[in-house]
Order: structure tokens, then C-alpha cells, then sequence
């Protein structure tokens, strides 16, 4: 299933995009998105992906990963937006072309255009964050700066339960499809089939949550003690430098948006 | 307040967190699958919401968006604040006696999607220029094309399509509830919310199908006043 | 010296009107393997929740009564404190995983992360732990690809680093198959062998035979018998009262009835029995061969 292999995205490398700790990578990911924001020039989030994005997935010798992520899944999406956004925003400006009541204009595709570019940014330099960071990794790190352990325990749970979960609906839909469940019959029909659909998935996996809390709190989910992490995720001086670099060029943009406008 | 809050987290609500975003997820699917003109991707939110209480709901909407947004599609990323507020609205409903019988869910849902049409507003306006990667921004464009303000169209087009999801996603939270044993319920921080009123469920039902109606003549009539205004 | 000491304990579930348990006294001594059988609602769970603090802290309701483990009274503790005392792990292994770790190994450190353990003292604890239950081949796995048998010895193993002074497992091995079963008695044994304190809740008598020093026979919340194996498993009352006994009991029984079995003690165990039959002089061999 296309969702399992995407949490499970973690490409297991020795590079120096790996190496990094992972605070510093993902203060990369948000200075991209901030400074595609704030940077007053139309060519940036195009700039950023081109010149940063792309080099930084050879580096992290996940170069395969990242194009194959990027076509299959953030590509379509992004499209999907452009076409939405030049089609029907209606910006005033230099008529393309006329079809009933859309008339793109050179501005709302130039407009659709950027805004594309920021998501597909956004989400395809998180895309190379995740390939080039272990999820436990990520969550010592920001669980040693002071993230509560309880969130380290959702996100990774989710990102466990999540494909379970999701094998479970596919075996309940198929067992209803092999009782008489067409998903091409009407919509009543449909509509009633939801209820037999969700009912086993829901119920099955609440009564799990009764017996794993009492399994973690008799492992001390719940000690007052400052929690210890078996594995030592090392922060260098380059990677302070780094984040200071990127909070100071998201600073810069943020100060050239207010100067120029 | 704060030691309030901390209550609401315990044990029972950081297990279910992961199970109620698992179940936002599937059932988000299953829809699509079947396709049916909903979401109902906040069940689990709402769920949360109402054993556990509005901060735990709100953190489970918000983390759920951005786990559907990586892993599914990422236009769903910029919602999460949408998700937020869809769970803390659901938790003060419940606190506030509003999750006890058929027709209070009703209401619930209908609050919970006004919550959703005013907080996706601002999103759809200022991050995408109104028109976003929704089937419904057919709708927003088309109330544009008519010479709308880009705002009012956006919030109508929500307040077109919101009711009718929440809706069904409170009342199918509140049958799962129903479906629970009071001795499960009664581990999580908040079970006092859905304690049963008694009545029978029967003319509940008719009353909740009743407010319905009700609920979407209002909506209509509503409508036809902001984009008469 | 009693580890365990639980005195006129009385539980009420909230929401429910009447005791689950009524008026138990149990004594454990440090390094007694004590075992606890009883039909099903017997409250055989609910007495492991107790010991282990469950009971109250978790599931609230009422408890009179006070419950000990190494001097210390568990209504006047926390639950977070109190799980360093005893450790508890029960029948589902899957439900056991914290769904928190990646690995076999990280799983078995997340309870050793969480109350403080420093990094080396946590590597060797775990390493240990993963050698006494056999499973270091497993450190690398993903405790979701595991069989049952390997997930509950994880499960124990999760356990057992926390290094608490009282283990209490219940039906550890009831939704496990045969190979499952053996392997998570082979680590029964180890623990036992070692000296370690055990409160065991299994229906499978003959594996109790085995290991127990004390068995307690549990129906209605009260205890209905108690002593060492040979006189609780054997004994008439369990069978009238709904307990499953052994096989090989019935069968002794029934022998005895007709003469065929001498001993006064009944067996549990295969070998028991084996050997108690060897003991009967068998009826004078008029077999077909011989005529
Ligand atoms: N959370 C709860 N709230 C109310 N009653 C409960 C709860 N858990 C168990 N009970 C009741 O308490 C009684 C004892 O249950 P318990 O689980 O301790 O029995 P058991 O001996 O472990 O049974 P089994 O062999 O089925 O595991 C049962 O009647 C059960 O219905
Ligand atoms: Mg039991």
C-alpha cells in the first residue's frame, strides 16, 4: 500500500545529510517554507527547490527516493492545485482564453503558478527530511530538548497503528465486497454499507486501548523521573552554525518582504 | 486550568490519541472508497474530544492533519488548524452537557461545523487566494464568477458543505460511544459527558431527525441572507 | 519473610455493587513461586491487578483491606512508584507492545527510559534481561513481526529489566500455541530457578505441578483452597466446584475407584502418573499372547 511504504520513509544511508542531527534538518525544512513565504521575489520557492532541494537529495544519496516520492505523490497533488487555482481565481489582468465562465488570465495562472511551487516545496523538502531521518531518531532528539515523551509516544504509535489499521479496513472491505458490497451500486446502498464497514475496525481497536495502558504504565509511562534515551543523537558545532545560518536568512527575507512592500 | 488540562491526559487519552488518528485516517478512506459525498475524516477527533476533553480532542485533530497531510495528500497540511478547533469545539460541546442524547448531538455537529466554515475561511483566503484544491472550491468559484467578495464566497461555499459532514461525524462518534461499555468509558477522564440521559432512542431519533431539517432550512435561509448582503 | 502481604483485601469495581474480591489474606515469601487457578470471573485477573497496584490506581473503585509488597502499602503509593515493586504481565502479547519502539531492543529499554535509567547502566540491564529469556537473536526485529511465543517473552522481558522484587503474570501462556507455551514456560522456569518471587494465575495444571511451591484455588473472590500442589490440584473440592483439573487426576481417580491406582497421593503430571501406575502391580498378565 502506497501510505505504508510513505511512513515507513526512512532510506537507510551513510551520507552527511544523515549524519546531521535531526533539529538541524528540520530547521532546514521550515526555513525553506518560511523563506518561499516571506521572500518578496516570485522566482524564490522555484530558486529553493532547484538549488536546494534537489542538490541536498544527492547528498543525502537519496536521489531515487526523493524524484520517484516526488512524481507519484507530490507532483499530482500540486497540479491538481494549479489547474484549480488558474482556472477559476479570478485575478483581473490579460485574458488567456474563454471556455463558458472561466477566463484565466495571465495573473491567476502566474498566481496558481507560485502557489503550486510552495506546497510542492513544502512538502517534498519534508519528504527528503523524512528519508534522511530515522522517526526514533527524530523523537530522542526532540524528546532530549524537552519535548514531553508522551508526544514521542503518539507520533510513533500513530505512525505504527496506522498501516495496521489500515490492513484491517482492506480485509473488512473485501470480505464485504465478497458479500455483495459494490461500490458502484447506489448511494443508499453505499451509505448503508458504512456502518458494517466501520463498526468492526472501530470497536476492534478501542478495546486494544484499555490493556496497552496498563502494559506502559506498568513500564513507568507515567515516572516523574526525567526520562533517560538509549540512543545518543550527536549535535555538532556545524550543526548549530547551520540552524543559526537559516534563522538568520528567514530573518533577512522576513526583512526585505516588509522593506520592499 | 492547567492542572485541569493535565487531567484530561492520562494514560487512557495518550493511548487513544493514536487510535483515534488511525480511525480519522481509515474511516477518511473507506469513505472514498465508497464514494460518498463526505469526509468524515474527524470521528476519531470528536471521539477524543468528548472522553477526554477539548485540548486532547484539539491535539488529535491537529496531529491528525499533518500525519494525513504527509502520508496521504499533501494539500491537507495547511488545514490542521481547521482539525484543531473541529476537536476543541466537539470537547466544550460535550463538557457542556451537549453529547447526551440524539438531537444535543445534532447541535453539536452543526456547531462544530460553523467552527470549521470560520476557521477554514481565513486558510482558503489568504494562503490560497480562496480557490484550493477542494472539489468544493467549484462552488467558491462559481459564487465568485457572480460577483461575491472572495470571503463571503469562501465561508458560504464551508457553510454549504460543513453541516452535512459534522453531522454525520458527531452522530457516528455517538453511536460508537453508545456501542462502548460504561466500565470502558468510565476510564478515560471524562465519562461523566456522555452519561446516558435516559429517554427512549427511539423518539430521540426522530427528534435529532427533526433538528436536522430544522438545522438546514436555517442554514439556507442564512445563506440566501449573506449572499443576498 | 512474606514480600507479598495482602490482609482482609476487599474490591469493588465502580459502577458495580458487589465485591469482586472479599476478605483475601495472602502471604508470598520472598522467592515462593505461588500459583493461582480458578474458574473463569473467579477473580483471578482482578487479584493480579490488586497486588500490582492496578487496583486501585487504575481502575479506581473501592478497596478495604491493605495490600504490602516489601513493607510498603500500596494505597499510600503511586501507581508510577509502585510498578517499580511489582511487575505485572498479562495474557494478550500483542496489546503488550508499548507501539513506541522500533526494535526488539529499543522496546525493552522504553521502561528503563522512562524511569531514568542512564545509557550504560539501561545497554547492560537490557542484554542481560534478553540472555535470561533467550531472546538476544531478536534485539534487531520489529516486535510486530514476532510470533506470539516471541512476543510474549518480550513482553516478560520488558518486564523483568525493570527489575521489580514481585513478578505477577497472568495466563501468560492462554492465547499461545503449543511451541508459544513451551517457550514462554522455559522462561518460567529460568525465573524460577533463579529465585525469583512469581504469583502465576494458569489453567494449565500441569505446567503448575512443575513449578509452584503454593497453589491457591480462587472462586467468587474468595480463596477456596490453598497449599502445595499435591494437595490443591488433587483434591475432590476442585472438580465440584468447577476448576479444570488435570486429566491424569481424573484418570487416577477413577482407577482408585476400581482399585488400579495405590497411591495415596493422586499425580498432576504425565510423569506422575507414569509413575504411580508403575507402582500398581498390574492385574495378573493373562494376556492374549501368552495363551
Ligand atoms: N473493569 C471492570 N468493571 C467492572 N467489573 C469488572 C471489571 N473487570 C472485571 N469485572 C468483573 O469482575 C469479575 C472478576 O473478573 P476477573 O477478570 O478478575 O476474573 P478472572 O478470574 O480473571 O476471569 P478469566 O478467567 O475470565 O480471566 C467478573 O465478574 C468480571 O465481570
Ligand atoms: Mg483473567
Amino acid at each position: 500500500m502506497a501510505m505504508h511504504e510513505r511512513l515507513s520513509f526512512y532510506a537507510k544511508r551513510d551520507s552527511i545529510l544523515h549524519r546531521l542531527n535531526p533539529l538541524t534538518k528540520l530547521t532546514l525544512v521550515f526555513g525553506f517554507v518560511l523563506i518561499s513565504f516571506f521572500a518578496p521575489f516570485y522566482w524564490t520557492p522555484h530558486l529553493l527547490i532547484l538549488s536546494g532541494v534537489i542538490p541536498l537529495s544527492f547528498t543525502g544519496k537519496v536521489a531515487r527516493e526523493y524524484f520517484n516520492a516526488s512524481l507519484r505523490l507530490i507532483l499530482p497533488a500540486a497540479g491538481f492545485l494549479f489547474i484549480m487555482q488558474a482556472l477559476f481565481q479570478p485575478l483581473e489582468g490579460e485574458e488567456l482564453f474563454r471556455i463558458g465562465f472561466l477566463h484565466p488570465t495571465k495573473e491567476s495562472v502566474m498566481f496558481a503558478f507560485a502557489n503550486a511551487m510552495r506546497i510542492f516545496l513544502m512538502v517534498s523538502s519534508f519528504t527528503l527530511f523524512l528519508l534522511t531521518t530515522h522517526p526514533s531518531e527524530l523523537m530522542s532528539d526532540l524528546t532530549r530538548r524537552g519535548l514531553p515523551g508522551q508526544f514521542a509516544y503518539v507520533i510513533i504509535s500513530t505512525i505504527q497503528i496506522l498501516p495496521q489499521m489500515q490492513a484491517k479496513a482492506q480485509t473488512i472491505i473485501s470480505a464485504q465486497r465478497s458479500r455483495g458490497l459494490d461500490t458502484q451500486s447506489s448511494f443508499l446502498k453505499r451509505a448503508g454499507s458504512l456502518i458494517p464497514l466501520v463498526g468492526p475496525l472501530v470497536f476492534g481497536s478501542l478495546v486494544e486501548v484499555e490493556e496497552r495502558a496498563i502494559a506502559i504504565e506498568a513500564r513507568g509511562f507515567t515516572s516523574t523521573k526525567t526520562k533517560t534515551s538509549l540512543h545518543e543523537i550527536p549535535d555538532t558545532n556545524s550543526d548549530k552554525m547551520i540552524r543559526w545560518i537559516l534563522a538568520a536568512l528567514v530573518l533577512i527575507s522576513l526583512a526585505l518582504r516588509l522593506w520592499l512592500s | 486550568m492547567l492542572n485541569n488540562i493535565k487531567k484530561d491526559f492520562n494514560t487512557m487519552t495518550w493511548v487513544l490519541i493514536p487510535v483515534a488518528i488511525a480511525i480519522n485516517i481509515a474511516i477518511g478512506q473507506i469513505v472514498v472508497t465508497l464514494k460518498l459525498p463526505v469526509f468524515l475524516d474527524s470521528v476519531g477527533t470528536v471521539l477524543v474530544g468528548v472522553l477526554c476533553g477539548p485540548w486532547a480532542g484539539a491535539l488529535t485533530g491537529a496531529l491528525s492533519n499533518t500525519i494525513w497531510g504527509i502520508a496521504i495528500d499533501p494539500n491537507a497540511l495547511p488545514w490542521w488548524p481547521v482539525a484543531f478547533f473541529i476537536g476543541l469545539v466537539s470537547g466544550f460541546m460535550a463538557k457542556g452537557g451537549w453529547f447526551k442524547s440524539w438531537w444535543k448531538v445534532v447541535v453539536t455537529g452543526f456547531v462544530v461545523a460553523l467552527t470549521a466554515a470560520a476557521a477554514s475561511t481565513p486558510i482558503a483566503v489568504y494562503l490560497f487566494g480562496g480557490i484550493t484544491a477542494s472539489g468544493s472550491s467549484f462552488i467558491t468559484a462559481y459564487l465568485m464568477q457572480t460577483g461575491l467578495g472572495v470571503f463571503q464566497a469562501v465561508f458560504s461555499t464551508s457553510f454549504l458543505v460543513e453541516p452535512v459532514d459534522k453531522i454525520t461525524t458527531a452522530m457516528l462518534a455517538f453511536a460508537i460511544v453508545q456501542g462502548l461499555s460504561r466500565r470502558f468509558i468510565a476510564r478515560f477522564p471524562r465519562p461523566e459527558n456522555v452519561e446516558d440521559e435516559g429517554g427512549a432512542n427511539q423518539t430521540q431519533l426522530y427528534i435529532a431527525i427533526g433538528v436536522v431539517v430544522l438545522l438546514v432550512l436555517f442554514a439556507a435561509f442564512m445563506l440566501r441572507n449573506i449572499l443576498g448582503g | 519473610m512474606a514480600i507479598v502481604n495482602l490482609q482482609n483485601v476487599t474490591y469493588t469495581y465502580p459502577l458495580t455493587h458487589s465485591p469482586v474480591l472479599q476478605n483475601i489474606n495472602l502471604r508470598v515469601n520472598e522467592g515462593q513461586f505461588v500459583s493461582i487457578i480458578g474458574p473463569n470471573g473467579a477473580g483471578k485477573s482482578t487479584l493480579c491487578y490488586t497486588i500490582a497496584g492496578f487496583v486501585p490506581h487504575f481502575f479506581k473503585g473501592e478497596l478495604t483491606g491493605t495490600v504490602e509488597v516489601a513493607d510498603n502499602e500500596s494505597s499510600k503509593s503511586n501507581l508510577h512508584e509502585w510498578v517499580l515493586n511489582v511487575g505485572l504481565a498479562f495474557q494478550n502479547p500483542f496489546n503488550q507492545i508499548s507501539g513506541a519502539k522500533y526494535t526488539v531492543f529499543e522496546e525493552l529499554a522504553f521502561g528503563l527510559e522512562n524511569i531514568g535509567v542512564p545509557r550504560d547502566e539501561m545497554k547492560v540491564r537490557v542484554e542481560d534481561a534478553m540472555k535470561l529469556t533467550g531472546i538476544s537473536d531478536l534485539a534487531d526485529r520489529s516486535p510486530y513481526s514476532l510470533s506470539g511465543g516471541q512476543q510474549q517473552r518480550v513482553a516478560l522481558t520488558s518486564i523483568l529489566v525493570m527489575q521489580p522484587k514481585v513478578l505477577v503474570l497472568d495466563e501468560p501462556t492462554s492465547q499461545m500455541d503449543p511451541i508459544g507455551t513451551r517457550e514462554v514456560f522455559g522462561v518460567i522456569r529460568k525465573l524460577a530457578e533463579q529465585g525469583m518471587t512469581v504469583i502465576l494465575v494458569e489453567h494449565k495444571v500441569e505446567w503448575i505441578a512443575q513449578f509452584a511451591d503454593r497453589v491457591i484455588a480462587l472462586k467468587d473472590g474468595q480463596i477456596l483452597l490453598e497449599g502445595t500442589p499435591g494437595e490443591v490440584l488433587t483434591s475432590p473440592i476442585l472438580e465440584q466446584s468447577g476448576f479444570g483439573i488435570s486429566r491424569y487426576t481424573s484418570v487416577a481417580r477413577k482407577a482408585q475407584g476400581i482399585g488400579l491406582w495405590k497411591n495415596d497421593q493422586l499425580p498432576v503430571t504425565l510423569d506422575e502418573a507414569v509413575e504411580g501406575f508403575a507402582l500398581t502391580p498390574s492385574p495378573s498378565p493373562r494376556g492374549r499372547g501368552e495363551q
